[in-house]
């Protein structure tokens, strides 16, 4: 045993309501430690204080065995701990070789040097990364490599990264799996957030389980499976809640609400053709580049299909076309984002602020004047109705765990009245007790008669939740599956063939 | 004048009418395999109408008239006509209407014998399909006024929409129009309340004919080229699709030039059009990586020949399907009957009369 970091008896409130509760943390020098919860677990909170981005209201934190208290991120990554955040701190108009050594640069900077010195670095890590290329080109797993690249040239002993793999591809997953290997060899401790825990199972060589910020349990990975993690985390088995209703009888169809003829945009989107019906809820799968969310987005007037010979979309038999979302709105289409922290919701505003913006988009609020008291009646409706979980509406919603966001962005769609509601990845970094709440609302939206559509890219969930499996491929449904003949094996053959 | 513009503007931009788009087949029209994994009852070249006539199940194959029997399964033949039949109606006093290109003919009941050459002084050219309402009169679809029943995709690369629906009095010879400028009507019933439903094949939908007034769409926008109809024991009924719509198809549509060409050249077996049956001939068009992938044909594939029959209720609306997909071989559907909880499909295309068990589509 050799801890690295090791934290007692750690406390983090927030206008005096705990985020952290006596929470004991050991980090070993070379292991791959994850940190697992829901939302709101407090697994953010602890790593940020541990970076340095946050300080612990009590308890102390020892650093290589001494007492350590970082006022700054950038007083911890000169002690050795960097965090890469969710959303990467890279700047996007400059180029990765400026990134990565952003802060360090002298007076006069010789770019072919930097560039020469930085191609050298990313090869010794064995990144394929174009030391030229701009960061707002690449992927988001380059954007990760670009990122522990800077986190390793600062010598670093520990990376702390916070759902690292949230928003990368299976392939891009993979890849990043093997770069955790690659630092770990290099004698870099590393914690490791995520949602996915078949993630946690294979990466780790510990797992440490918070729930309501206290700690539930920490032990060797081969100690754990699925199951005791699930329960560790929700206090609960949701395992008969979670992706196990394969059984359940599909919704009959009501009106056809929505026909997508032949739509096309771009490479993205070609020659696209499905319905949607009321009252059930049409499952979207396909591999990212597939053309979901694009299509969903032009639907939604958030994109613009092509100019000729672009398709069209027939909404309750009538065509539409729509070029900005307000008149989609207006007319019952509600699309919920994949990225809600980009489209979803104004971070800095409070969660009644946010629900009530839905209201004035949809032009349904009533009168010129509004008073913050009308504003909050309606958010606390909607925080009883979705379980919001936050100190009271006036929260930002920064402050919230993703799950809790994922329902405010919920919660300020549904004020807008929808008759089709489009769900994108509606669980992407979101924990399993929020998934199954997020998995009522929606079948609950179905079973109201909405016409309702569920894009993801997790096969359980789609399994779970659909009564309709589409499947796209190149920029177009391609099969169609009822729940009962749909395995996993059908779906992943439709959508790679 | 504005909507002549706003078809110019919608041509430039390939919107609206001009926009070349199809609808899916899903929902109700969702994709499945039951006609291929339908037993065979009989395997003939080109079955097509079927029809029960006192007791039996009828249809016909070319010039023959056969009869359907199911304890073995196999078919017995009972007549030989001079032309091939284009369609069969049956009444159940044991009357049969026959339609070949130029004549219906009456065998059984009391007119048995009788020939009718024109329907109001216009020769009939191309009979599609009958209905008996009542002993005295019969429904008869006139697909075109000057193309034969086989000329179909000549027809229908013409454009053609000279077709029509006549109530023919057995007994005087007289006729009344019910409908006239139909794109093809191919299909015909009555239904629960004596109204007559007609599939409009070029304009994929299904008519709903009452005396008096003018046609009202019933079924509009079909996925494909409807076909023959018939009662299903729920009240409402069943609607074959010969072929399915495509693209390809729908643009030649619009080509007037090529189409020309195409008609003055190719065989048309290899026209850019819908078939009964494709796959058969390396001239054919829409091949090579758009049918078959890594040597499997795709069931998705966008062939020009397909199979489904569509249930729909009282009211119209599609309930379920039976489908033989672009992989599958009992395409071309013009036919068929429900009896006693199995439907009999006449594939014209796949050249065989299949038996659906109506359980298994209740499954899917």
């Amino acid at each position: 045993m050799d801890p690295l970091i090791e934290m007692q008896r750690v406390t983090k409130e927030y206008r005096g309501v705990p985020a952290v509760k006596n929470v004991d943390f050991i980090l070993q020098r070379n292991e791959v430690h994850a940190l697992l919860g829901e939302n709101g677990a407090g697994k953010s909170t602890l790593t940020k204080i541990m970076a340095g981005v946050t300080q612990a209201t009590e308890g102390r934190m020892l650093l290589e065995g001494r007492e350590v208290s970082f006022a700054s991120p950038a007083e911890a990554l000169g002690q050795g701990v960097a965090m890469v955040f969710q959303e990467t701190s890279l700047v996007p108009s400059m180029t990765v070789a400026q990134n990565i050594y952003l802060g360090d640069e002298k007076f006069f900077n010789r770019l072919r040097g930097l560039n020469i010195a930085a191609q050298q670095f990313l090869q010794s890590l064995n990144f394929n990364v174009d030391p030229w290329a701009n960061v707002a080109g690449l992927g988001a797993a380059k954007r990760q490599m670009v990122e522990i690249a800077r986190a390793v040239r600062q010598n670093v002993k520990v990376i702390i990264f916070d759902e690292p793999t949230a928003s990368l591809t299976p392939e891009e997953k993979h890849h990043f799996f093997s770069l955790i290997k690659r630092v770990k060899e290099r004698g870099v401790s590393i914690i490791f957030i995520s949602h996915a825990l078949e993630e946690a199972l294979a990466i780790s060589d510990r797992i440490t389980i918070l729930r309501d910020g206290e700690l539930v349990a920490t032990d060797l990975t081969s100690k754990f499976n699925r199951e005791t993690i699930i329960q560790g985390m929700v206090g609960r088995q949701l395992s008969g809640e979670l992706y196990s209703r394969k059984d359940r009888t599909a919704r009959k169809p009501g009106a056809k609400v929505l026909s997508v003829q032949n739509l096309s945009m771009g490479a993205m989107v070609r020659n696209n053709s499905f319905s949607v019906y009321a009252g059930q809820i049409t499952g979207v799968f396909g591999l990212i580049g597939s053309g979901r969310t694009e299509t969903a987005k032009i639907i939604a007037g958030v994109q613009k299909r092509n100019a000729f010979y672009g398709g069209e979309v027939w909404l309750n038999g009538r065509a539409v076309r729509y070029r900005v979302p307000a008149p989609a709105v207006h007319d019952g289409i509600v699309y919920v984002t994949e990225d809600r922290k980009l489209e979803g919701f104004f971070e800095t505003q409070s969660i009644a602020e946010n629900i009530y913006t839905g209201l004035l988009a949809a032009n349904l609020n009533t009168g010129l004047l509004v008073g913050m008291g009308q504003i909050k009646e309606l958010a606390d409706q909607w925080v009883k109705g979705l379980s919001i979980r936050a100190i009271d509406s006036n929260a930002s919603v920064i402050e919230l765990s993703g799950g809790n966001q994922q329902k405010v962005v919920i919660a300020s769609s549904l004020v807008q009245r929808p008759k089709l509601i489009i769900f994108d990845e509606p669980t992407r970094g979101v924990d399993v007790g929020a998934i199954a709440e997020i998995h009522q609302v929606i079948a609950k939206l179905a079973d109201d008669g909405l016409a309702v559509v569920v894009i993801s890219s997790y096969l359980p969930e789609i399994l779970n939740l659909s009564d309709r499996i589409l499947v796209s491929r190149l920029g177009r449904i391609v099969e169609e599956f009822s729940p009962k003949q749909a395995t996993e094996a059908k779906i992943m053959y439709a959508a790679v063939h | 004048m504005i909507s002549a513009i706003k078809r110019s503007l919608d041509a430039f931009w390939g919107r609206g009418d001009a926009a070349i788009t199809i609808p899916s087949m899903d929902g109700a029209l969702r994709p499945n395999s039951l006609l291929d994994q339908a037993p065979a009852l009989v395997a003939l070249p080109s079955p097509d109408n079927l029809v029960v006539c006192a007791g039996e199940i009828l249809f016909s194959s070319e010039d023959g008239l056969f009869a359907l029997k199911q304890a073995g399964p196999s078919s017995e033949k009972r007549h030989v006509f001079d032309k091939t039949i284009a369609c069969l109606a049956a009444h159940p006093s044991g009357a049969l209407a026959v339609g070949t290109a130029g004549a219906i003919m009456l065998r059984g009941g009391g007119r048995d014998g009788k020939v009718f050459t024109q329907i109001e002084g216009r020769p009939l050219l191309c009979p599609t399909a009958l209905a008996f309402d009542g002993p005295d009169d019969l429904i008869v679809c006139v697909g075109s006024r000057t193309l034969q029943p086989e000329d179909w995709k000549r027809d229908l690369m013409q454009l053609g929409s000279s077709g029509s629906v006549w109530r023919l009095d057995l007994d005087k010879g007289s006729a009344v129009c019910l409908a006239d400028g139909l794109a093809f009507p191919y299909g015909v019933m009555l239904d629960s309340s004596g109204a007559v439903r007609v599939s409009e094949s070029w304009r994929h939908r299904v008519l709903r004919i009452e005396a008096g007034s003018a046609p009202e769409t019933l079924v509009g926008d079909i996925p494909g080229y409807p076909a023959r109809m018939s009662p299903s024991a729920d009240g409402g009924s069943w609607l074959t699709v010969f072929a399915p719509r495509r693209q390809m198809v729908e643009f030649v549509l619009r080509e007037r030039a090529y189409r020309e060409r195409m008609m003055r050249e190719v065989h048309p077996n290899y026209w850019m059009a819908p078939a009964l049956r494709s796959g058969g001939s390396f001239l054919e068009p829409i091949q090579g990586g758009a049918v078959r992938h890594l040597g499997i044909s795709k069931a998705w594939a966008p062939t020009r020949s397909y199979g489904l029959v569509i249930r729909l209720d009282a009211t119209g609306s599609p309930m379920v399907s039976v489908h033989s997909r672009a992989d599958g071989v009992r395409h071309g559907v013009t036919s068929c009957l429900e009896i006693e909880n199995r439907l009999i499909v006449a594939c014209k295309g796949g050249g065989v009369i299949a038996s659906v068990d109506l359980n298994e589509l209740d499954k899917e």
